[in-house]
């Protein structure tokens, strides 16, 4: 069942376009993320959906009716912003009950709902605390507790974390994905962090210059990066641009400098001679100089705890690998890259890297 | 560069001195016991206070100037308000000139602002009848202190809280009335207490828009002095800045140090 859909969603800031009609639709008890840079337009769709602002073309549905003209108070949306917006002259009891007093619930069910949800973000000992009195942590529980006291249909949530530090960061993200599955409710979610996006989501929509550039799983989103500038974007990307062999019936055989061939199982866009190939670090192994596809030479080794990260010079330009800590090279070592044929995944036509 | 510590306080006491020293000589003045208005008083009495309690025209102007301090105070709170909300969050590009347009009877000479309107009001017919020019004056004058107190109350806060409030259910006006009108709330208190000491106190536009009938305190005072020099015009003086004192004060209990 769709929830939200975006139809042909467009929105013009006078001449400048923050969204270029773009569509989108989010099913019932999904959790969807917006993710990309700065200015892509992912606080922009928002804004719309929430009915914050007027949109310029194209229309939203909720649950299948037209509702753009909605106002904001109508639509039965729950949100959270990135400063929170808690009301510093209410204290938690008082922020919670707010939207349960709009909505004219009876006194007693008022006191019953605000104390189930203030259980449910673990701030019941908080209750008569104003806003200012709580750490950052507490203030986004809050913040997630008034969106939800209210029964949205749909949680929207505006980088929620962006003013979290690191470690509390982690901590929420769990929470919140906790939180949104035992309540089900349909979630759209914006951030900048990609760690954030594919760890939380059940679909990630990558999203540049008002555009959608893909919507897909997280794990499709890494692996099957829709163009080279999401697979740029999501984690790191090794880019190889290789000629071509053949094309057959069992995929594309593109050559190594050096002369090793790989066959990537998928047939490449036709009429090129050259492929851009898209390798995650993770996905190349590191071998001795004699075994490897590639040769190549550590210029920088960073260890990072679980796994060791390194930079190495080829003839395919600098490629980044990470390796298990259990092997050992040095900077300065000759070693050989190899390449696992079936989890290269060719991109779509060449586009200048951005 | 430090400057020494002794004379830092020196410097301090002379500013001080510098304020409030009129204040104290009027009050001492207020409190002479002789017939004419000097300073240092004649031994001390009460005796001009009296004499001012029984004056209806001194009572009759405090009271007036107390109202159109009010009314002036009101009407100023209402558009203040509007012109700080637009100011903040809708001007865009336009929020120099809108600020400079509000705070303009601030910048300009007071005997400027009185003279234009003077000039408009009767052009249009009216003149100084039915006090519409000296009360649109007195809005004038105190419009800027209300949009300047709100404005710092509004600045720096959150525009998603009204949003918040919006997608909590809450309509436009609800929403403003639950939750921006509450935390403008310490703007609004100073500034009417600026607002309504401003219209009380302010003499150039008073003086040139009052027209015929009953005059507000400072005026009254003025022709008074004119003719007269007597410690009843200091006991007058003194009275009034026993109100200001008192208003402050309780604006400060009621509404200060609540942020
Ligand atoms: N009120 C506005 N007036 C004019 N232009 C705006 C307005 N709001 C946003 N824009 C423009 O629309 C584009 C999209 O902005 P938006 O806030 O949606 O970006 P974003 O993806 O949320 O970025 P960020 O990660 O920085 O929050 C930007 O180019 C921005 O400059
Ligand atoms: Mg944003």
């Amino acid at each position: 069942m769709t929830e939200v859909s975006l139809r042909s969603l467009q929105k013009f800031y006078g001449k400048t376009a923050a969204l270029k009609a773009i569509s989108l639709d989010v099913n019932h008890g999904e959790f969807v993320s917006l993710l990309g840079p700065s200015g892509c337009g992912k606080s922009t769709t928002l804004k719309c959906i929430a009915g914050f602002e007027d949109i310029t073309d194209g229309r939203i549905c909720f649950d299948n009716k037209d509702i753009s003209r909605k106002l904001p108070e109508d639509r039965d949306i729950g949100m959270v912003f990135q400063s929170y917006a808690l009301f510093p002259h209410m204290t938690v009891t008082q922020n919670l009950a707010f939207g349960l007093e709009m909505r004219h619930v009876p006194k007693a069910e008022i006191a019953q709902r605000v104390a189930r949800a203030m259980e449910m973000v673990q701030l019941t000992p908080y209750a008569d605390r104003y806003p200012k009195k709580l750490s950052g942590g507490q203030q986004q529980r809050v913040a997630l507790a008034r969106a939800l006291v209210i029964e949205p249909a749909i949680l929207l949530l505006d980088e929620p974390l962006a003013n979290l530090d690191a470690k509390l960061r982690d901590e929420m993200r769990g929470f919140i994905r906790d939180l949104q599955k035992r309540v089900g409710i349909t979630t759209i979610y914006v951030t900048h962090d990609q760690n954030e996006a594919m760890t939380m989501s059940d679909r990630v929509v990558v999203m540049f210059d008002g555009e959608i550039a893909q919507a897909a799983t997280p794990e499709d989103v890494y692996n099957r990066p829709a163009s080279e500038r999401v697979a740029r974007f999501v984690g790191n990307a090794n880019i190889l641009d290789l000629p071509i062999a053949r094309t057959d019936a069992q995929g594309t055989t593109v050559t190594l400098p050096g002369g090793a061939t790989l066959q990537i199982t998928r047939p490449a866009p036709s009429g090129q001679s050259r492929l851009r190939v898209m390798a995650r670090p993770e996905q190349i192994t590191l071998t001795s100089a004699d075994l490897g596809q590639l040769p190549g030479r550590i210029e920088k080794r960073y260890f990072s705890g679980g796994h060791v990260e390194y930079s190495v010079a080829t003839d395919c330009g600098p490629l980044f690998v990470t390796g298990p800590t259990t092997q050992h090279f040095a900077e300065g070592d000759s070693v050989g890259l190899c390449f696992d044929p079936a989890r290269l995944w060719p991109l779509p036509d060449a586009e200048s890297a951005q | 560069m430090r400057i020494a510590t002794p004379l830092l306080a020196l410097f301090r006491t002379l500013v001080y001195v510098f304020l409030l020293a009129p204040i104290v000589v009027v009050v001492l003045a207020s409190l002479n016991a002789g017939n004419f208005l000097t300073f240092p008083p004649q031994g001390l009495s009460l005796r001009w206070f009296w004499t001012f309690l029984n004056n209806d025209i001194f009572l009759n102007a405090i009271a007036y100037s107390a109202t159109l301090a009010a009314c002036a105070t009101a009407v100023s709170l209402v558009l203040g308000t509007m012109a700080s909300l637009y100011f903040t969050r809708h001007a865009g590009k336009h929020a120099e000139a809108v600020r400079i347009a509000v705070l303009l009877p601030l910048i300009l000479p007071e005997i400027l602002t009185a003279i234009a309107l003077l000039f408009f009001f009767y052009e249009i017919g009216v003149g100084t009848e039915h006090k519409i020019a000296l009360f649109t004056g007195h809005v004038l004058m105190t419009l800027p202190f209300i949009f300047l107190n709100v404005n710092t109350s509004l600045q720096g806060r959150d525009d998603s809280i009204e949003l918040a409030a919006r997608t909590l259910g809450a309509s436009r006006y609800t929403a403003f009335r639950r939750v921006t009108l509450p935390l403008i709330a310490p703007g609004l208190s100073t500034g009417a207490v600026f607002a309504f000491i401003i219209s009380f106190d302010t003499f150039g536009i008073s003086f040139i828009l009052k027209g015929t009938g009953s005059a507000p305190l400072p005026i009254q005072l003025f022709d008074y002095l004119r003719f007269n020099f007597t410690p009843e015009a200091a006991a007058v003086s003194t009275v009034s800045i026993l109100m200001t004192l008192v208003l402050v004060v309780a604006a400060d209990l009621l509404f200060g140090r609540r942020d």
